[in-house]
């Protein structure tokens, strides 16, 4: 190879490189170098180095007597449970989802777009608007309850909101098209060819299912699940609004150390907490994900 | 020739039918019948509609038709004709609108794939991309709940039978279209159906390997002894590999019978049209006999021809006739059958095709065989044409 075009590559491919390390990076590296540095006192940091936010993100002192140390339990029950309500999340777009895109999937050619259409319509809507028609429907005045009352299957409305329960349901509701799309596009590459064989071959629907349909969506499932469990790990509005203080997650965490808290470095420690969660999380999905594409090498 | 069922005879089969099913072991998959008579497949007035009201599309009209018990029978015609349809109401993936389907005596209509006892070969394969080549064959064993040793059992038996043991691990994508073709077909064949149902399966080979598995498959259907039924639109495959075909067209079966029958006395234009090369003529009727008819050839005699089925010609009446290339003969002017003037010969290698005209203007084709290394007769000779005795069919319509 010529030098010359070595040089030109590079040339052309830098403002791409720019962008990924001023755009990425660089944030990412703001905040890793804030976690280390001291709380500034209206908020900001202060440039001393201190190693205490990441102290404080496992462990607190008491009050009174510093010497001793105990395990931070409420920001570990908040890690808990964010991994926890993402997990569940994931599960419960994946069972809604599966019946969802496998309908869309068996529809007429002509009709499927207009189904894939009216799942990504909610996407157009604001979040949070979306978030607050859940709470309308949910809180002891809501819908939901006003109408059980009225209709007497209940005398006292039932406490929905604030809650893990509100919590999931959001997020299920918010990421729900997430988990659709790729298990859609996994099932329209599917050839139903496989499912007759399967049934020649002396299978039971649940035995097609099993042997036939699921592992070969499986890479709709595992795309749909990242997409579903990552932003599920990270989010900050649903939580916010259908949580509130009482069923919080990382998000809403680090979102107070930038607040009220004005503990910069501990929000960004935090946030550096969040995104060891996801990458780990990553690479679990990503191990499943080569082993699958080993295993199916040169097909399709 | 095919025997039709008369009611008669399907009454006698219900009662059978329900007898059987009686004992609890009717519908039990693979179990041995009691082979009293020798029909496989019954099938009677079967009709299928898709869609409805204007834009109905009728892909099967009125099908009448009897396999028999280890025949390998061959539905052929061209794209469109309905005989994948059919074979689809057979394998249990379509219902049929209307009529009845009974395998083995038992009325099958309404019961589903997984409960009849036919595998199907699929036209691409379709074999599970996620299984292994020893996988893929123990399916159906393993989806009928049979013990490990077993299925292992079978599925090495199987893969020996089509000479895949080298390949047990291997995934179909690794494999080449003709290896995809043998597992596909020992995955139907390991459940050891009664029927083996093969939806075109050589079409997307090429033409030495079609050539190879033609022979295969005719020996793998005598050597298990299972009923195949094949469907295709390659008339040459249909009469080497069939005992028995049913030439279909829109829908409905034109003529059934033996590769034989079929070639030389086809009773329809559509069949004789379908199948090799032929001479149609338009002919007068000299006289009618008692199983044919004499027709005036054009400046020559009259012949005795044969007459389809059904069909009642009138003395003084005009008829279509076809005749097949190879079975004329071109003689010295003023001999023959009727005289003919050469238009074109046409060098095939092994064959020679000249193309005559008859003196009232009807195209005829002569197929010579190049054995003797004869000249061709140049353009304009006037020739004498010899007809093979009996070979002149009238043809339906």
């Amino acid at each position: 190879m010529k030098r010359g075009s070595h040089r030109w590559k590079w040339i052309l491919v830098s403002p791409a490189l720019l962008v990924l390390i001023l755009a990425a990076s660089g944030p990412l590296l703001i905040v890793a170098v804030y976690s280390f540095l001291s709380p500034g006192n209206m908020g900001g940091v202060a440039w001393d180095f201190s190693t205490d936010a990441w102290f404080r993100v496992f462990f607190k002192r008491d009050i009174f007597e510093p010497e001793i140390v105990t395990l931070n339990a409420d920001h570990l029950a908040v890690f808990q449970r964010t991994i926890w309500l993402s997990l569940q999340t994931t599960v419960i777009c994946a069972a809604l989802g599966f019946p969802t895109a496998w309908f869309i999937a068996t529809r007429p050619a002509n009709r499927r777009m207009v189904w894939l259409f009216l799942i990504t319509v909610p996407f157009w809507t604001n979040l949070l608007i979306r978030t607050f028609a859940i709470q309308e429907m949910i809180r002891n005045t809501g819908t939901l309850n006003t109408a059980l009352l009225w209709l007497g299957v209940i005398a006292e409305p039932i406490e929905m909101m604030y809650s893990d329960f509100a919590v999931l349901l959001g997020m299920s509701y918010v990421f729900l098209p997430l988990m659709v799309l790729p298990l859609y596009a996994a099932m329209d590459k599917l050839d139903f060819r496989l499912v007759e064989a399967g049934y020649d071959l002396y299978a039971s629907r649940m035995q097609v299912l099993r042997h036939v349909i699921l592992p070969l969506v499986k890479p709709g499932f595992i795309a749909g699940s990242i997409l579903v469990f990552i932003p599920s790990i990270g989010a900050y509005v649903t939580p916010r609004v259908l949580g509130g203080g009482r069923s919080m997650m990382m998000g809403n965490l680090i979102g107070l150390q930038f607040g009220q808290g004005r503990n910069w470095p501990l929000g960004s420690a935090l946030a550096m907490v969040l995104l060891v969660i996801v990458v780990v999380a990553l690479v679990f999905y990503l191990r499943i994900t080569t082993r699958e594409t080993v295993g199916r090498d040169g097909q399709s | 020739m095919p025997q039709p069922i008369t009611a008669e005879k399907t009454k006698c089969l219900e009662r059978k039918c329900r007898r059987r099913s009686t004992n609890g072991k009717g519908d039990a998959p693979l179990t041995e019948g009691d082979g009293q008579n020798g029909n496989e497949i019954e099938i009677e007035s079967v009709s299928k509609v898709f869609g409805q009201g204007a834009t109905a599309f009728h892909a099967l009209t009125g099908i009448d038709l009897t396999i028999r018990t280890g025949e390998f029978f061959t539905l052929l015609g061209p794209s469109g004709c309905g005989k994948t349809t059919l074979l689809r109401v057979i394998a249990g993936f379509e219902y049929p609108t209307s009529g009845h389907l009974r395998i083995k005596g038992q009325d099958v209509v309404g019961q589903a794939p997984n409960r009849r006892l036919v595998n199907t070969v699929f036209q691409n394969y379709a074999l599970f991309p996620h299984m292994t080549v020893a996988q893929n064959i123990g399916f159906g064993l393993k989806m009928l709940g049979r013990p490990r040793a077993e299925i292992e059992a079978t599925t090495d038996e199987m893969m020996r039978l089509v000479k895949m043991e080298a390949m047990a691990t291997r995934k179909p994508a690794e494999l080449s279209g003709g290896q995809q073709q043998r597992v596909a077909l020992a995955r139907a064949l390991a459940p050891r159906p009664r029927v083996l149902l093969l939806d075109e399966p050589l079409s997307a080979l090429d033409l030495k390997l079609r050539k190879e598995m033609q022979t295969e498959l005719k020996r793998l259907q005598v050597e298990t002894g299972i009923t195949f039924v094949f469907v295709t639109h390659d008339q040459e495959e249909a009469l080497t590999m069939s005992d028995r075909l049913a030439v279909m067209s829109q829908g409905r079966i034109l003529q059934l019978g033996s590769p034989h029958e079929i070639y030389h006395a086809p009773t329809e234009r559509f069949v004789a049209d379908f199948i090799g090369e032929t001479n149609f003529l338009t002919l007068k009727v000299v006289a009618v006999q008692v199983r044919g008819a004499d027709l005036a050839l054009p400046g020559g005699q009259s012949v005795p021809a044969r007459i389809a089925e059904g069909v009642k010609p009138a003395a003084g009446e005009t008829v279509s006739a076809v005749i097949r290339p190879e079975q004329a003969r071109i003689v010295a002017a003023d001999t023959g059958d009727l005289p003919a003037t050469v238009e074109e010969a046409v060098f095939f290698g092994t064959d020679t095709h000249i193309h005559l005209t008859l003196t009232d203007g009807q195209p005829f084709t002569v197929r010579r065989q190049n054995s003797d290394g004869q000249a061709d007769p140049a353009k304009g000779t006037r020739v004498g044409l010899s007809l093979t005795p009996g070979a002149l069919q009238v043809l339906r319509g």
